[in-house]
């Protein structure tokens, strides 16, 4: 029975002072902090990241966009003429601009909206009559309204800054209809140009394609060979560990060296392929190289030697196992990785810029040897103008870029989600 | 010609190699009394294409090397060659007018000369294209003739394929040791001509830096060469402000997302964290130079500072950490997550408070590995070139102040080697010296953090 005296033992234990209670509090607000400070940590670099796509969503979607006036051009009255069938449209378009298809823009420019509008034409509007002209050669008898872009001059003055003679004109023209904001697909179609309201990233962007097919073209298969030979073959010893050492410092050394080796090796032997995709490529193919190695081993890694064994066993010679039953399976890895690699490559800058692919390039490569220029490249050329339209066309031009490299993540992603194999 | 349709034919002639001698080899197999021979027909294939290809690719590279020389001592034997000024620049220019003219690089030349030198160019190019064409086309049959001579139903083609094959693995994994070997080189010879004109002691210790492209190239001014400012610049850039950001950022996301964080938050945030990572630096550049830059002069401005500079090394660094951040988060993360459970358990068993365990138990055990993770991120910072070449200015600034324009070396090796100069000027070749100083620093911050991590893993393992 005295054993049940002892439950009226007092509801906190002798040992919970007061001095042990504060203690606790205090240990427990500690605790609070703590982790409010790691989630502060994680929400900053969400924070920080959501607030840098948005700002240049919000400036790179006006990027697509350029200001245009509509002006209604009656080229039957203009007696143009187009040779059937339009073998070259570089050549039909210089001869509508030797027939006076320029002048009969301007003139009705000036007809429909007055001089002072008129002279706000970019300089080569006509050339947006002419294409469409190139493309349906019925329309020089028609009489049409085109919107063709306005001077930077004018778009400047439409978002409310810029010289301030021109802004009464601008909310004029905007207020009777005639010049607004439109979407400008030509945006992925055109080249660099020197007035924001004409440039386009196609060259930029066929440069970039170019450069990538090289890099991929040498660093694919020379990472997986690599990979192949030093987790199936090597034998271990100071040779092997020399490639490996070698191996992972290339991963590690910062770009821009490579950039100074394809300057003094690449730009050396061959002087005449400055800025040529070739080179670039080249020089990107020895960064993503290493990276192509290091995922290719993990992966061929994490084949099962049971498969090695069952082929052996069955006659198979040590080369038919790896490249008819260790290769296929690692694959999917080595795929996983290599994209990985490509995205880093598409996104690379240094390097490129010091073996002279900067340069102004309005006319998109024909193949590997031409001048290029590439799509960050592009970004970094344009955020270095002055005037204020290319800093939406900038900031559309990333879009473009992070798409990319969205698109090839997700592709990366969906592989290893879709090949992911446990065995 | 281009170097395309040469692999096109020399690929062309392997497959044709290679289908004839297949075809050959089941003629052997239906021939053969037991109805087997020595190896697979495809092999048969193989050995022929491989013995037609590849020599003749090896010749044509070689060709595209060296001919380059023929033709031009061939288009400068001829009589329009010798309207040309006798040496200099001029010369130059005319000669690589007219190879661009005559290769079709360009359509228009501005000198007469030129002009008329790209005829006897495009002349020596054909001539010489033919020429290499058809050694090439000599080699290839030289291949095959020696390929089939050796095809028969007992040949053991198979184990030669296989040691070419070997050989190509072998060769292909040499590439890396060829491509430090190249950097390696390249940056020695460059630095050691640097330092025949500037000595190494003005370079690594002077603290004046202002190196002139345009100046005398025979007779440099080594007071201009001192790299000290942008040593520091690059330091206080890379491995201070930008690791003030990146170390305690990184380091509490770590931990959040490791020890608080509900599975499913981890699973949105840490795929967000490697966003942050891909995101180009020629973006974060951009961001930098056209959004933190003005927002962080107006912020002086209005704390009262005269005259801010607008390119800060601040700018550079903040933005540097933040993309730095995920980098060190995955690398903390994976040394926690290499401390054993055990200890975890034990800390939690005793009383103590989740975050006493990991401020005294789990950051202290996963340290070398933390450690290990900021030398990379450092080497990764002072190396980073896009960032501070559009945010960071040119201008050589040794000063403890964040608010002022500095310079790095990565900025200084863009700037210098993306003007005008020659590559006999040490102005240029300084580029290469800052490259090898940025080359062996990292190396050594690789090399170091590797060790680190290797020897902590063991003690757990």
């Amino acid at each position: 029975m005295n054993d049940t005296s002892a439950s009226t033992v007092p509801p906190t234990a002798p040992t919970r002072t007061v001095a042990f209670e504060k203690r606790l509090k205090k240990r427990y607000a500690a605790e609070r902090r703590f982790k409010m400070m790691g989630l502060g940590a994680v929400v900053f670099s969400i924070v920080v990241l959501v607030f840098l796509l948005v700002t240049m969503t919000i400036n790179g979607l006006g990027g697509f966009q350029r200001a245009e006036l509509s002006v209604p051009v009656d080229l039957s009255q203009a007696a143009l003429s187009i040779d059937e069938p339009v073998t070259n449209a570089d050549e039909a378009i210089s001869s509508l601009q030797r027939q006076g298809l320029p002048e009969v823009v301007q003139y009705s420019a000036s007809e429909a909206l007055g001089d002072e509008a008129a002279d706000q034409l970019a300089s080569d509007a006509w050339r947006v009559v002419a294409d469409e002209i190139v493309a349906d050669p019925s329309l020089v008898d028609e009489s049409r309204t085109y919107w063709l872009p306005a001077s930077e001059d004018l778009a400047t003055a439409l978002t409310g800054s810029g010289q301030t003679n021109l802004q009464p004109l601008a909310r004029e023209l905007t207020a009777n209809g005639a010049l607004a904001d439109r979407f400008d697909p030509g945006f992925l179609t055109r080249s660099d140009a020197t007035d924001p309201q004409m440039v386009g990233i196609w060259a930029a962007l066929k440069g970039s394609i170019l450069t990538m097919i090289v890099t991929l073209a040498l660093a694919f298969p020379i990472g997986v060979l690599a990979a192949l030979y030093l987790e199936e073959y090597a034998p271990r010893n100071r040779w092997t560990d020399l490639i490996e050492v070698s191996i992972n410092n290339l991963a590690a050394v910062p770009s821009i060296i490579f950039g100074l080796l394809g300057l003094a090796v690449f730009l050396g032997l061959f002087p005449n392929l400055r800025s040529a995709p070739v080179i670039g490529g080249m020089t990107l193919a020895l960064m993503t190289m290493p990276v192509i190695v290091i995922s290719g081993r993990n992966a061929i890694k994490a084949v099962p030697p049971s498969i090695r064994d069952g082929a052996l066993a069955i006659g198979a010679s040590p080369v038919q196992v790896v490249f008819q039953h260790v290769l296929p399976l690692a694959l999917p890895g080595i795929l996983t990785g290599t994209i990985i690699g490509m995205a880093r490559a598409l996104g690379e800058t240094a390097p490129l810029l010091l073996i002279g692919m900067r340069a102004f390039v309005a006319t998109p490569p024909e193949g590997f040897t031409d001048n290029a220029t590439v799509l960050p490249m592009q970004i970094f050329l344009w955020s270095d103008e002055i005037d204020r339209g290319f800093v939406e066309r900038t900031s559309a031009a990333i879009i473009v870029l992070l798409a990319f490299l969205l698109l090839m993540n997700g592709l990366a992603i969906y592989l290893r989600n879709r090949f992911e194999k446990s065995w | 010609m281009s170097p395309a349709i040469s692999l096109l034919i020399a690929l062309g002639l392997g497959l044709a190699g290679w289908l004839v001698a297949r075809r050959r080899a089941y003629r052997f197999l239906q021939e053969s009394q037991t109805g087997r021979i020595a190896a697979l027909p495809n092999y048969h294939g193989w050995y022929a294409a491989l013995w037609i290809a590849v020599p003749m690719v090896l010749f044509l590279l070689v060709w595209e090397a060296v001919s380059g020389q023929f033709v031009l001592a061939h288009a400068l034997a001829s009589p329009e060659a010798r309207a040309l000024p006798d040496s200099g620049l001029l010369r130059d220019r005319m000669i690589s007018e007219a190879y661009n003219l005559a290769s079709g690089a360009s359509t228009t030349a501005y000198s007469n000369e030129a002009r008329a030198l790209a005829e006897p160019f495009r002349e020596a190019m054909l001539r010489y294209d033919l020429i290499g064409l058809a050694i090439a086309v000599i080699i290839a049959g030289a291949g095959a003739a020696w390929a089939f001579l050796r095809l028969r139903p007992e040949a053991k083609v198979r184990t030669r394929v296989e040691r070419i094959v070997l050989l190509g693995l072998l060769l292909a994994s040499l590439v890396a040791i060829l491509t430090t070997l190249g950097i390696f080189v390249t940056l020695v010879f460059e630095t050691f001509r640097f330092f025949g004109m500037i000595s190494p002691i003005d370079f690594l210790f002077g603290a004046q830096w202002n190196p002139d492209p345009m100046s005398n190239a025979a007779n440099p001014d080594p007071n201009r060469y001192g790299a000290i400012p942008l040593f520091w610049g690059t330091l206080f850039i890379g491995a201070i402000i930008a690791m003030i950001v990146a170390i305690p950022f990184g380091l509490m996301s770590a931990i959040y997302l490791t020890q608080y964080a509900r599975p499913r938050l981890r699973r949105w945030v840490k795929p967000a964290l490697e966003i942050l990572a891909g995101v180009p630096t020629v973006v974060y550049g951009y961001f930098a130079a056209l959004t933190v830059a003005p927002a962080i002069r107006d912020l002086a401005l209005s704390m009262g500072v005269d005259n801010p500079s607008s390119e800060s090394a601040l700018a550079a660094g903040l933005v540097m950490g933040i993309m730095i951040i995920p980098f060190v988060s995955s690398m903390a993360d994976d040394s926690i997550a290499a401390v054993p459970q055990s200890m975890r358990d034990g800390s939690l068993a005793v009383g103590a408070t989740t975050n006493e365990t990991i401020r005294r138990v789990l950051v202290p055990a996963a340290l070398p590995g933390i450690v290990a993770g900021v030398m990379l991120a450092v080497s990764r910072a002072i190396g980073e070139t896009m960032i501070v070449v559009m945010a960071a200015s040119t201008a050589a600034n040794l000063t403890g102040n964040p608010l002022e324009a500095m310079t790095t070396v990565t900025v200084q090796i863009v700037a210098l080697l993306t003007g005008e100069g020659s590559f006999d000027h040490p102005a240029t070749l300084a580029a290469f010296a800052l490259g090898f100083v940025l080359f062996l620093v990292t190396l050594a911050l690789n090399f170091i953090a590797l060790r680190v991590v290797r020897r902590f893993r063991e003690a757990y393992e």
